[in-house]
């Protein structure tokens, strides 16, 4: 017989299931986590060599992770394999489904921007009348953004702005550069908020699941975790009509297992999280299970070269440092052709240019790149996709994976407003570089293909109406009391920010509930 | 870890484990694993290995910074255009080696061998490209044709683009893409790095390698070609 009973299964170990762990077993609810791929131990893992001594000398294996732009050959090993996992999609709405399914998920290689969402993004349909609003609001989740800030020590500056949500910081008191300042001043001229940026610094240089959450679950005794296991089907139980068992697979040895539990969390990412639900065909009726993916625009932008940094005049008083422009479209006047809005990430640099910002080759490049060396100054666009019923993921039966599990099928495009952002926001960057006397030396209007951005969302959205939402505001199914799921699928809408904490906050807020659920008796 | 003690328990309870172990009721369970198989000889095979006497692994060269490699994918009109190529667009410079000197054009005739067919069909139709309009314009092959020449022919196509976002027109792209490739084939090479060390930079083109972190051997096998899926199949 198992050893013990499990009280809550947590499927995944990232961000979200990582904060499920910490919160249950902090409450003395014995939890197992269970997570599709391995534990990493970096030192034997990894290894510092040049590219010459790898096969392709630095490139990309060919046809290996065609769609994880993120990769290289360094770093191939890291992410899920495409053939392992496969994906389809219509060849004329190319997704990039970017994932890790190692101990830790992503959260062992997020970017640490830290953000809170405000109420433009709680109550967008309240603000402009499209898409729903939440059924939450800042002021339900700013506590538990506070805890989840203190403990990934999130640096940043109150601006106190509304759409740019204040929160618990690391006080970030530094000076701006002064190509900085200029950019600031530019702004300020055209009306644009240039902000501190705002990230986790973590502990130890590591703002992770595997070392800011995880190790409490562990302390308490109360945790067990299972790597190395696929799950393919939670199942419900006939009479009672939760759920009740999850069946699994050794990812190594192929070997079948199952195993019960009282309480199910799904952690495992968003659209893993849904394409189990849509494999197990549970907690659907509502029937929007799959609908209203929604991710992030990136990759629309600008590389500039401050004039007074080059030939070797860069000074660190001068070059460095970052900036955010938070949101600043349609919040007290009306953009012409499209609704919400998009931030910059600012940021400049005392290294290399890199060449294909010069329309130059040989010994003229050469001389361009040593002139222009660590004159580098950039900024780049978060925007809000807007939340699309059309825009949604399904079962492919006719594709599986390594372990026989269909595959998902992703059917999602950005539309003018998506596009027409992306524009605004160019063109936006381009005349407050120039303002700021900056040469602009490359742009580019077009988008990277949706998923890029990593931040995938929604799927399985939260709302008080059982007949239009997966989840009710606790992140708990409609139909069944004891399944939650905690990941970033629960979104209704996603924002210009780097979703990371409001999952976390998400995460900390259900899983609280849920303890409280079950000490009561009621889950 | 208590993975092992978890996965036993939780086995005695699944149907088809309750049968073996009703069946195994009137046997004697075996309480030692069977022995090791012993080696041939007078010593164990695997004796001795630690990390205090093997060789280190800094001691291995580079093959190709060593040993002739035979062009394989390219003609030979291909090659002799690629290697002009690889000459003009990045030449010897300051003491840091040229993309001759580096082995490109060689390495790129093993990478675009080796890529799924559209970027080996925009390699191929862009050197037939050059040298058909160095012939057509100047009456010479690529090859032969003079610096001012190639100039006329390449500069009209060169453009800034930023990351993942090369121009799309069909020459620029192949321009671009090529100029790229064979800029970072150049550094990333064994050559470039042996002169940046001797220019005094203490670790040039280093990263951090990511080795597979237990792979599933089964797939591994299971898998011929990387990059035989189809198209839309991501």
């Amino acid at each position: 017989m198992p050893e013990e009973n499990v009280d809550v299964l947590i499927i995944g170990s990232g961000h979200s299931g990582g904060m499920a762990a910490k919160i249950l077993t902090e409450k003395g609810i014995s939890c197992l986590m269970l997570n599709a791929g391995p534990i990493v131990d970096v030192k034997k893992d990894t290894e510092m060599k040049p590219a010459y001594s790898l096969p392709f000398r630095g490139f990309k294996e060919p046809g290996k992770l065609p769609h994880v732009f993120q990769s290289n050959e360094f770093n191939a090993n890291t992410w899920v394999d495409e053939q392992e996992v496969p994906y389809t999609y219509d060849p004329q709405k190319p997704y990039n489904w970017v994932r890790v399914r190692l101990f830790g998920g992503r959260s062992l290689f997020w970017s640490r921007q830290s953000f809170r969402l405000s109420d433009y993004e709680f109550k967008g349909k309240s603000h402009d009348g499209y898409g729903d609003d939440w059924p939450i609001s800042l002021a339900d989740l700013a506590p538990y953004y506070s805890r989840v800030e203190a403990i990934f020590r999130v640096k940043g500056r109150p601006e106190g702005l509304p759409q740019y949500p204040d929160g618990n910081f690391v006080l970030d008191d530094s000076p701006w550069s002064g190509c900085m300042q200029r950019f600031v001043d530019a702004g300020k001229k055209a009306g644009v908020p240039v902000c501190k940026a705002r990230s986790s610094e973590g502990v130890g240089g590591l703002a992770s699941s595997v070392n800011l959450l995880l190790p409490d679950a562990f302390a308490t005794g109360k945790l067990k975790a299972i790597p190395n296991v696929v799950v393919r089907e939670i199942r419900a139980d006939k009479n009672t009509g939760l759920a009740s068992e999850v069946f699994f697979v050794d990812r190594l040895s192929r070997r079948e297992m199952s195993v019960k539990a009282r309480v199910i969390v799904l952690a495992a990412g968003t659209l893993e999280s849904t394409r189990l639900l849509l494999n197990s065909k549970i907690g659907n009726s509502s029937g929007v299970m799959g609908h209203y993916l929604i991710d992030q625009i990136y990759g629309a932008g600008i590389v500039c070269s401050v004039p007074e940094a080059r030939d070797g005049k860069a000074t660190p008083g001068l070059m460095g440092g970052n900036a955010l422009i938070p949101r600043f479209r349609n919040i007290d006047s009306k953009a012409k052709n499209f609704i919400r809005g998009y931030a910059l990430n600012v940021y400049s640099s005392t290294g290399p240019m890199d060449p294909r910002n010069f329309a130059a080759y040989g010994e003229e490049l050469q001389q361009k790149l040593e002139s222009y060396h660590g004159s580098a100054f950039g900024a780049g666009i978060m925007g809000e996709v807007l939340a699309r019923y059309e825009n949604h993921v399904s079962i492919d039966k006719n594709v599986v994976d390594a372990w026989g599990i269909p595959a998902l099928h992703i059917s999602t495009k950005y539309t003018d407003n998506e596009f027409n952002m992306a524009r605004d926001a160019v063109d936006t960057a381009v005349s407050l570089a120039e303002a700021a006397g900056f040469e602009v030396l490359s742009k580019n209007y077009d988008p990277n293909p949706p998923g890029y951005s990593i931040h995938e969302l929604g799927t399985c959205r939260m709302g008080d109406d059982p007949k239009t939402s997966v989840l009710n505001k606790w992140c708990q199914s409609h139909d069944m009391k004891n399944l939650f799921v905690v990941d970033g699928s629960s979104f209704v809408s996603a924002g210009w920010q780097n979703p990371t904490m409001s999952i976390l906050a998400l995460a900390m807020r259900s899983s609280e509930y849920l303890a409280e659920q079950m000490h009561k008796g009621n889950v | 870890m208590r993975r092992r003690d978890f996965v036993k328990g939780f086995v005695a309870v699944s149907a088809a484990a309750k049968s073996v172990l009703a069946q195994q009721a009137t046997q004697v369970a075996p309480s030692t694993p069977p022995p090791v198989p012993t080696a041939p000889g007078p010593v164990p095979w695997m004796r001795g290995l630690n990390e205090m006497n093997r060789v280190s692994p800094d001691v291995a060269a580079v093959p190709d910074a060593i040993a002739q490699t035979s062009a394989r994918f390219f003609s030979g009109e291909q090659m002799v255009t690629l290697r002009r190529l690889c000459e003009i667009l990045v030449p010897p410079h300051k003491g840091y080696p040229g993309a001759i000197d580096a082995g490109v054009p060689e390495f790129l005739d093993f990478l675009v061998g080796a890529s799924p067919a559209d970027r080996q069909r925009s390699y191929q139709n862009g050197l037939d490209w050059l040298d058909a309009e160095s012939k057509k314009k100047f009456g010479v092959a690529f090859v032969d044709a003079q610096p001012a020449q190639i100039d006329q022919l390449i500069r009209p196509w060169l453009r800034t683009w930023m990351s993942d976002h090369p121009p799309t027109e069909d020459h620029a792209y192949f321009i671009n893409i090529a100029h790229s490739d064979i800029r970072t084939a150049t550094v990333n090479s064994k050559a470039w790095s042996d002169a940046a060390k001797a220019e005094g930079e203490r670790s040039p083109n280093m990263g951090v390698y990511w080795f597979p972190v237990e792979p599933d051997m089964r797939r591994e096998c299971a898998q011929p070609a990387a990059h035989a899926t189809k198209k839309h199949r991501a």
